[in-house]
C-alpha cells in the first residue's frame, strides 16, 4: 500500500557516514549528493565520493591542521545558518595566502567564507555576470566596483572537507578582484570556465558571534573595507553648509545695529589730550556688545589715541577700550606708500542694559616731527604736519550696539569645521593604506596625494 | 485525463496526471512503466536514487511566473565530476518545466522546440559538432556563453516523465549562461535533440511549501 | 544614520548653543573692551 501522503515521512538525516579507504576512519559527508571529492579529516586523504564506491584520489596519511573553523561547525549570518563543510589553503602568484571555507545549507546552498587574516567576507557565486561599465570599473547592477588586483592565478596549497568538484592540492585559477566599499567582485577563470563572486565584509562582531572565530589584525586595511570616515564626511558635509548657512544668517540679523553718531570733536593742534563726555547712550538689551567707531578724515602720517570710558550713569559701572586710528605715507625705492587707516573700530563686549556716557580722552599725534625753512621768517619751525589747524583735524565718533561678533563667527565655523577635516585626513590616510596593495594606480582621494614619480610603473 | 492504474509489475497504485507525460517511475517497485493507448506496459527498471540532501522532493508546490506548481518527477544525472538533479515540475495550465538543482543552485528551464532555435552553433552542434566553453552565440538578440560542455549519464529517476529514463542513457549536454541570470541547455542522444530555455531561480522565489525536512536543518522562514 | 554622524550633528549643535550663548552676553574672547583696564601700546609704522 502506498503511505498517504510522502510529506508526513520522518525528517531525512543531513549526515552520510562513509569509510575513509585510505585509514579506515568515519568520514561525514554533509552535503550529499553535490559533493564531489571529500578530503578525510584524519588522513587528508582525497576521496572521490560521485559513486557509492568511496575511491581514493589522492593519499596524503598526514594529521589534518587544525583550523580556526572546525569543519562541521554551524554558525548563524544574516538570519541563515550554514555549516562549514570544506577548507581551502590558497595563495596568489605574489605571495599573499587566504583562506576559503565552504559553508553548506541544504535550502540555500553554498556561501564562502573568506579571509587573509584581517577579516572575513562571506562570499555568493553568482548566477547573473557583471560588466564593464569602462575600462576600470565593473557594474552589477547599479553598482559599480573599482579593479582592485588585476589577472593572477590563485593556487589552492591545502584542502580538507568536502567540496562540489574534484578540489585537488596544486590546482590554478586566474583570478582577477573589483572592490567597492564593503563588497569584492571576483572572477575566477580556468581552461572550461569562468565564475563571479560577490563577497560581503563582515563585520567582526557578526563572525565572532556565528563561527567564535578571533578579531584579526586591523591595519593596513582590506581592498574592500569601508572607510570609517567616507560614511559620515558626506552628511558631514551637508550638515555644514546647514550650519554655514545658520551662522551666517545669525550674524546678519545680530552682528550690529545701524551706525549713529555720538560725536564730532576738534583735535588740538599742539597734541595735548582732550576730553568729550557724549551721551547719554541708550542700551536696551540685557547684554550687548557696542562698537565704538572713530573717524579722523584729515589723519595724514600721524596717529589718534582714543581712550573710550563708558559708564553706567546709575551704577557708575565703567568700560574701557582703547583704540587708535594711524595712517602713514610716504615714498621710497619702490614708489608711494601708505599704511594704516583713518579709521579704528572697537567693541566693548558683555555690556549690560542702561544708560550709558561716553568719555573719549583724545589726543593727535605727528610721526616725523620734520622742520621746515620759513622764508618769509628767515627761520626754521617746526611743520605742524597733518594737526595744522587750518586742515580742521576732527575726530567724528559713532556708536552701535549688537549682539554677535564677527570672531567668535569665524570660531564657530572653525570648530564646526574642524572634525570634517580630521576626518578627511583620516580618510585620505585609510584610503592610500587600503589601495596600497592595488595592482593599480590610486583612485579617489588617494590619487590626490600620490605623487607623479609613483605613476610610473 | 488523469489516469489511475496498478503497476504491471508490483500491483501499487500509480497514477499518469497527463497524456503528456507517458512515462513513470513506480515508487515501490521501480520499474519504469510507460503509458500508451493500450494501456500500460513496463519498459525497463530505474536504479534507486541514491542519498542527497536537495531540499527538492516530489510533492513539493510552489509559484512561478503566476503559475502554481507541483513536482512530480526527477531525473538524476551523473557526470564524470559529479551528478545533478532535474525536477520536472508540473503547472497549473497542464504544461511542464524543468527545474535543475546543481551546486547548490537552480534553474528553471522550459523545452523549446530545436526547430525554432535559429543560431548557426547550436544547429551545428544539434548536428553532431563538439561544443566550445567559452564561446559566445546569440540567441533570439540575447548573448549566451557555453559554460560546459560534456557527456552525461541518465542515473536514476523516479514520478513521471515526458520520456522514459533508462539508466545508462547517454546524453552529450550544453549548458549556456547569459549575463542576467539567463541559462539554457541543450540535449543531444544518437536520436535527437532538445533544448531548454530559462534562468536561474532561488528557492525563495518559489515560494515552496513541502520541501524536503533534514535532521537538524530548520526549514527556511518562507516554507516553514 | 551612523554614529559618527550623530556625533558630529551633536557637536554641531553644541558650537551652535556656544555661538547663540555669546550672543545673548554679547560676549567675545578678542573684544578690544571690557571691564578690563586700558593697556598702553606703542605707535609708529611698521612699514620697513
Amino acid at each position: 500500500m502506498p503511505p498517504e501522503t510522502e510529506l508526513q515521512l520522518p525528517a531525512a538525516p543531513a549526515v552520510k557516514a562513509l569509510a575513509c579507504p585510505a585509514c579506515g576512519g568515519s568520514v561525514a559527508l554533509r552535503a550529499a549528493g553535490y559533493s564531489v571529492s571529500v578530503v578525510c579529516q584524519y588522513c587528508s586523504s582525497i576521496l572521490d565520493v560521485t559513486d557509492p564506491q568511496v575511491k581514493l584520489i589522492t593519499e596524503y596519511r598526514q594529521a589534518a591542521e587544525a583550523l580556526e573553523i572546525q569543519l562541521g561547525s554551524r554558525g548563524t549570518l544574516r538570519g541563515i545558518e550554514w555549516e562549514a563543510i570544506g577548507y581551502l589553503q590558497r595563495s596568489a602568484a605574489d605571495g599573499g595566502a587566504w583562506d576559503e571555507y565552504l559553508l553548506f545549507n541544504p535550502y540555500h546552498g553554498y556561501r564562502w567564507l573568506i579571509t587573509d587574516g584581517r577579516g572575513w567576507s562571506l562570499g555568493e557565486q553568482l548566477t547573473v555576470s557583471p560588466s564593464y561599465s569602462d575600462y576600470e570599473t565593473m557594474m552589477l547592477g547599479d553598482r559599480a566596483y573599482t579593479r582592485f588586483y588585476e589577472d593572477s592565478s590563485a593556487r589552492v596549497n591545502y584542502v580538507l572537507g568536502e567540496f562540489y568538484w574534484r578540489v585537488a592540492v596544486g590546482e590554478e585559477v586566474v583570478g582577477a578582484d573589483w572592490v567597492r566599499p564593503g563588497s569584492m567582485l571576483s572572477r575566477e577563470k580556468n581552461a572550461h570556465e569562468v565564475s563571479w563572486t560577490r563577497s560581503i565584509l563582515l563585520d567582526h562582531k557578526e563572525m565572532a558571534e556565528a563561527f567564535g572565530v578571533q578579531k584579526g589584525a586591523s591595519w593596513p586595511p582590506m581592498p574592500h573595507q569601508p572607510s570609517p570616515n567616507a560614511a559620515w564626511l558626506g552628511t558631514g558635509f551637508k550638515i555644514f553648509a546647514g550650519m554655514f548657512l545658520l551662522l551666517t544668517v545669525l550674524i546678519l540679523a545680530f552682528g550690529g545695529t545701524s551706525w549713529v553718531t555720538a560725536g564730532r570733536f576738534p583735535i588740538a593742534p599742539d597734541g595735548t589730550e582732550r576730553t568729550v563726555t557724549l551721551g547719554p547712550i541708550h542700551l536696551g538689551h540685557l547684554y550687548q556688545r557696542v562698537e565704538i567707531r572713530a573717524d579722523v578724515p584729515r589723519l595724514e602720517n600721524g596717529w589718534v589715541d582714543l581712550d573710550y570710558t563708558l559708564v553706567d550713569r546709575k551704577t557708575q559701572q565703567v568700560y574701557e577700550a582703547y583704540g587708535a586710528a594711524e595712517r602713514y605715507s610716504g615714498s621710497d625705492s619702490d614708489g608711494p606708500w601708505t599704511e594704516g587707516s583713518r579709521r579704528s573700530s572697537i567693541s566693548v563686549a558683555s555690556v549690560p542694559a542702561g544708560d550709558y556716557d561716553l568719555v573719549v580722552d583724545y589726543k593727535g599725534n605727528r610721526w616725523n616731527s620734520s622742520t621746515t625753512w620759513d622764508y618769509a621768517r628767515g627761520m626754521s619751525v617746526e611743520d605742524p604736519g597733518w594737526l595744522n589747524q587750518d586742515n580742521q583735524p576732527e575726530v567724528v565718533v559713532e556708536v552701535r550696539g549688537g549682539a554677535l561678533f564677527a570672531s567668535s563667527f569665524f570660531i564657530a565655523l572653525l570648530l564646526l569645521g574642524l572634525p570634517l577635516l580630521i576626518g578627511l585626513i583620516r580618510h585620505i590616510q585609510f584610503d592610500k593604506a587600503r589601495q596600497a596593495e592595488s595592482d593599480f594606480a590610486p583612485t579617489g582621494f588617494a590619487a590626490l596625494t600620490q605623487s607623479s614619480e609613483d605613476d610610473e610603473e | 485525463m488523469s489516469l489511475s492504474v496498478n503497476c504491471p509489475n508490483c500491483g501499487a497504485e500509480v497514477v499518469f496526471r497527463s497524456a503528456a507525460l507517458p512515462a513513470r517511475v513506480c515508487d515501490y517497485c521501480h520499474s519504469l512503466l510507460s503509458r500508451s493507448d493500450t494501456g500500460v506496459m513496463v519498459v525497463g527498471k530505474s536504479s534507486p536514487l541514491p542519498f542527497d540532501v536537495s531540499p527538492v522532493q516530489i510533492g513539493m508546490r510552489g509559484r512561478i511566473e503566476d503559475q502554481p506548481f507541483e513536482v512530480i518527477g526527477r531525473v538524476r544525472w551523473a557526470w564524470t565530476d559529479g551528478a545533478w538533479n532535474e525536477w520536472l515540475l508540473l503547472f497549473g495550465d497542464g504544461s511542464h518545466g524543468w527545474l535543475g538543482d546543481a551546486m547548490g543552485q537552480f534553474m528553471l528551464m522550459r523545452e523549446r522546440p530545436f526547430s525554432q532555435v535559429q543560431t548557426r552553433t547550436l544547429k551545428d552542434i544539434g548536428k553532431g559538432k563538439e561544443a566550445v566553453p567559452g564561446a559566445e552565440i546569440t540567441l533570439d538578440a540575447r548573448k549566451l556563453t557555453i559554460v560546459d560542455a560534456r557527456d552525461v549519464l541518465c542515473i536514476a529517476a523516479e514520478g513521471e516523465l515526458p520520456f522514459t529514463p533508462t539508466p545508462g542513457w547517454r546524453v552529450y549536454s550544453v549548458d549556456l549562461r547569459g549575463p542576467k541570470g539567463e541559462c539554457a541547455s541543450l540535449q543531444r542522444d544518437t536520436l535527437a535533440t532538445s533544448f531548454y530555455q530559462g534562468h536561474y531561480v532561488t528557492l525563495a522565489e518559489l515560494a515552496p511549501t513541502g520541501l524536503r525536512a533534514f535532521e537538524g536543518w530548520t526549514l527556511p522562514a518562507y516554507a516553514a | 544614520m551612523s554614529t559618527r554622524t550623530f556625533l558630529y550633528a551633536l557637536w554641531c549643535l553644541g558650537v551652535a548653543a556656544l555661538f547663540v550663548l555669546s550672543g545673548i552676553f554679547a560676549w567675545s574672547p578678542f573684544a578690544e573692551g571690557g571691564r578690563a583696564h586700558g593697556y598702553s601700546r606703542i605707535s609708529g609704522p611698521t612699514h620697513k
